[in-house]
């Protein structure tokens, strides 16, 4: 009987060793990609870019042997007729297995965007390592490859700079706007919505950019920077809007946290700073003999951040006028922002949504004319409601006498 | 086929148990032969039988008028208070005088008579009874033409003295620990509960040693099934000595394989006191300051005694803290492995980086490099508590560099594994009690080595078949987990909580099963209430 048992036990151990292990990957087996970057050749193939961690040369991280002295990234690239088969051609450059599950950053090039998306998420989507919560930016007039390879002195790792940037701007600016992989996959399925994504751009010589003098310096050669939103249309790239009109887009996505709103007064251009802390932006579709039409309407508050003429902000009149003259600039904002996109006949706002959730049944019949047909004419009412909470720490500008 | 394997054994161990009831408390190599009536011939049978043994000292002298009758009294140096004998035993019996003509019954009463200043005077008549009370501290006398010795408790000798426990140190408490006295340990529980009901059981377990053993119970309170059992337990014991309380825990408890405790030590009289008050069952031995406690459950190695002593609030965040470190000093390591070794995605960015740059250097693969640092900690550990105090020292001093940075900066291990190391050693010694600490540490290479084959998902098997192996276990009736499995909801407020003292209404429902109620409900404290004067002038 105890035979039996030490045998039973032993086979059970047995199947524990075999069974086991199979899956492992020990930490330095693995190159972990951080970004993804995603350009086509000029025989149609994609190109894509693989910025792996160099993990001894990461900042922080490093103990000894070799220190600060390396680059903390490296681009592997390799072509192919899909992202996987790129993917798996890159192997032959790396001595280590491509781990996906910490890739962050995918940066679509904008020939790619502009031949359209479809068919690129399919294989990242698929992928048991990727996740779809990673984001996603477009290239700006570089290719992808550029854009990662540039060096970054703050964040060692130019996706995580890129990620913070998109992060920290889209809560204190507000022009441009945080989108992960999952929400443009989401838009692209959705026949009432349209994907805006934020593009990035290099300030300077991207082929300086790429040596270890960039981050040695306090002005490096190359800089990536958030420029704009990319509007799309069909999958495909089709306008790029810049400044007030890209917040105008983002305060209709409902996206602003903070940012800084300035007005004329006293016939002084940019006279009077306004910073939201709160705002909140609903959509709501009506309908008018059959016809839909959109009703945006925001709410914000905040503070008055800046004041460069004379005005007596102790006066509630006063403020009760500048929150007037505040409604009337942003109104104007977003309004802009529904017409560039109306010109382009694409609903990037999600006004689509917003009538299919009213009217189930007439969106059936609509839906797939909505952007060519009924978005370019649509009817949108835009009313802004801003409160001034408060003044900031003084009420009288010093200028006053 | 496994179960009729269980139930087989289970039926030869039953057998054992009825085989095994003819015990008998007296030694086996001394025979229970009748004492003679020749003095000289008795003290050379001692002398012949205790090897002439210098510590056991025979002191002739004579009694009666003439000093016609030979007598001797025979003592064990160092057990015995030397002052008493003299004074007590051989004093008065040379000052009175001997009557000659009485018979044995009342020569026995006259010696009584006069040793009524010590005591504890008996009767002895066979060999067996004179050693073990000659071996007990009794002063032991023979008179010349009488078959039969007189015995007179004498015990003294020296102890340790009272000092603080050298376990479970508690900031707020009583400082007295118990002492290898069983007299004296038994007295510290006296002095907590005066209270008749309060029964103390002595028995002899060991063949060659005779050890005192105890058992403490308070009746009324506690639950007679389980001091049956205890006995019963303590009876079928068959073994040549008992030295510490360990031997009894082994040969009482309920499980012999499973790394977890099922009896309750301690050398503290307060936490014996208060799991008597629970219906516990005590069991002292002499010649170790180490009680034990049963039926024990699961919890309460998690219970240090200052949770009864702090306010509730205090002493449920350190129950949680507790648990916690207990779960900490298990997994910690095991984590590690699965996390660098499977599932890297599971660690935040930046730390998979800094955890990947330092293992660039460190040649073994995850589960190695562990192993490795665990062993080393262990080995570092039980050398410090071996050694002695002043090499102690130096252990750990080199501990700390072989632990430490020059560790790392060999290359053998990533400083990421020295953390966790680190915080598993801290977290195992912040576990309470001992016993608990130990088991997590053997499980923790066990769930190791399941992180290194199967990840996440081994070390949740290894859980799951923890938590299911302790469900199973009980421990004199009592179910392990109880009161958290069975859910015992009136019981609940002392496992993961302590609940105000006021409302620790009833005792362990498992352990007690009559006499639960321990004190009145609706005892909230609150300020008086305003008196209408006070209202009056507040107004």
């Amino acid at each position: 009987m105890k035979r039996r048992i030490a045998i039973f036990v032993l086979l059970v151990v047995c199947t524990g060793m075999l069974a086991g292990c199979w899956s492992k990957k020990e930490l330095t087996d693995l190159a972990f990609i951080i970004a993804v970057g995603l350009d086509k050749t000029k025989d149609g193939k994609y190109l894509a870019s693989f910025q792996v961690v160099n993990p001894g040369n990461v900042a922080g991280a490093t103990q000894r042997g070799g220190g600060a002295a390396g680059v903390p990234v490296s681009i592997y690239a390799s072509t192919g007729d899909s992202l996987v088969e790129a993917s798996r051609k890159a192997s032959q450059k790396l001595s280590r297995l491509p781990y996906y599950a910490h890739t962050n950053l995918v940066v679509i090039g904008e020939e790619v965007a502009r031949e359209g998306l479809d068919g690129v998420f399919d294989a990242l989507e698929r992928n048991n390592q990727f996740r779809t919560t990673a984001r996603l930016v477009i290239a700006h007039g570089h290719s992808a490859q550029d854009v990662l390879t540039v060096l970054t002195p703050v964040d060692k790792i130019s996706a995580n700079q890129i990620i913070k940037t998109l992060e920290f701007s889209e809560m204190a600016w507000g022009q441009t706007m945080n989108v992960d992989v999952w929400q443009v996959i989401r838009d692209l399925s959705s026949p009432g919505r349209n994907p805006v994504v934020t593009g990035v751009k290099i300030e300077g010589n991207p082929t300086r950019g790429k040596r270890q003098t960039n981050v040695q310096s306090s002005v490096p050669d190359a800089r990536v920077s958030l420029d704009g939103l990319a509007l799309f249309k069909n999958g495909r790239l089709v306008k790029w809007v810049n400044g007030p009109t890209a917040r105008g887009v983002v305060w209709v996505l409902d996206r602003i946290k903070q940012t800084n709103v300035t007005i004329p007064w006293n016939g002084k251009q940019e006279a009077i700073g306004f910073r939201t802390v709160r705002a909140k932006t609903d959509v709501e579709a009506e309908f008018k003999g059959g016809r839909p039409s959109i009703s945006v309407h925001i709410g914000a508050e905040g503070d008055i951040s800046e004041v460069l003429t004379m005005v007596h902000l102790n006066d509630p009149a006063v403020l009760l006028r500048l929150e007037k003259e505040l409604d009337r600039h942003i109104e104007n904002e977003v309004k802009q922002a529904i017409v560039s996109a109306q010109r382009v006949r694409t609903d990037v706002f999600g006004f689509g949504d917003a009538v299919h959730r009213a009217a189930p049944r007439l969106w059936k019949k609509i839906q797939n004319e909505w952007h060519d047909r009924y978005f370019p004419e649509l009817d949108v009412t835009v009313t802004a409601d801003i409160y001034i909470r408060r003044t900031g720490l003084r009420n009288k500008p010093y200028m006053e006498k | 086929m496994l179960f009729q394997w269980g139930m087989r054994q289970q039926k030869k161990r039953m057998d054992v148990k009825q085989e095994g009831s003819d015990y008998s408390g007296e030694a086996s190599d001394v025979p229970q032969e009748p004492l003679s009536a020749e003095l000289a011939v008795n003290i050379d049978i001692i002398r012949q039988k205790t090897g002439e043994s210098s510590d056991v000292i025979i002191r002739r002298f004579a009694l009666g008028q003439k000093w016609q009758i030979k007598a001797a009294i025979i003592f064990v140096d160092g057990l015995v208070d030397e002052k008493n004998v003299y004074e007590f035993v051989l004093t008065p019996l040379l000052q009175a005088s001997f009557p000659l003509a009485l018979e044995e019954k009342e020569r026995f009463q006259w010696i009584e008579k006069k040793l009524a200043a010590v005591g504890g005077v008996k009767h002895i008549s066979d060999w067996g009874k004179l050693f073990f009370e000659l071996f007990s501290g009794a002063t032991v006398m023979l008179i010349d033409g009488t078959p039969f010795a007189v015995s007179a408790s004498t015990k003294g000798g020296e102890y340790r003295s009272i000092e603080e426990p050298q376990t479970q140190i508690a900031v707020r408490g009583p400082r007295e620990g118990f002492t290898e006295s069983l007299r004296a340990n038994t007295a510290m529980i006296r002095r907590r509960i005066r209270n008749p009901n309060l029964w103390l059981e002595t028995m002899q377990i060991g063949t060659v040693t005779q050890t005192d053993v105890a058992i403490m119970y308070i009746k009324g309170i506690v639950n007679d099934g389980i001091v049956k059992e205890v006995r019963e337990r303590l009876r079928r014991i068959d073994i040549d000595s008992v030295l510490e309380s360990g031997y009894i825990e082994q040969l009482i408890e309920d499980q012999t394989f499973t790394t977890f405790p099922t009896t309750y030590h301690t050398e503290r009289p307060d936490i014996v006191a208060a799991n008597l008050l629970e219906g516990r069952v005590a069991v002292f031995v002499e010649g170790t300051p180490f009680v034990l406690l049963a039926p024990a459950v699961f919890i309460q190695f998690f219970q240090a005694v200052e949770d009864y002593y702090a306010r509730f609030d205090i002493a449920t965040a350190l129950r949680f803290l507790r648990v916690l470190i207990f779960f900490i000093s298990l997994v910690a390591p095991a984590i590690y492995i699965a996390a660098t070794t499977f599932h890297q995605e599971m660690i935040p960015t930046q730390l998979v980086i800094a955890i990947a740059a330092q293992r660039e250097a460190v040649p073994f693969p995850g589960f190695v490099e562990a192993l490795v640092m665990e062993v080393t900690f262990e080995i570092l550990r039980e050398a410090g508590v071996r050694l002695p105090r002043a090499v102690g020292q130096a252990v750990s001093i080199v501990g700390a560099l072989v632990i430490g940075q020059a560790a790392v900066e060999a290359g053998f291990v990533s400083s990421a594994m020295v953390i966790v190391v680190s915080i598993t050693a801290i977290a195992s010694f912040a576990t309470p009690s001992f016993a608990i600490a130990i088991s997590a540490r053997l499980i923790r290479f066990g769930l190791m080595f399941l992180a290194a084959m199967f990840g996440f998902y081994g070390i949740m098997m290894g859980i799951l078949a923890m938590i299911l192996h302790l469900c199973s276990l009980r421990s004199f009736g009592v179910p392990y987990m109880s009161p958290l499995a069975p859910f015992i909801p009136s019981n609940a407020g002392d496992t993961l909580f302590r609940v105000p003292t006021w409302m620790f209404r009833e005792r362990p429902r498992l352990i007690n099963q009559k006499n639960i109620v321990r004190q009145s409900g609706d005892q909230k404290p609150e300020p008086p209430a305003p008196s209408r004067q006070e209202k009056g002038d507040g107004a």
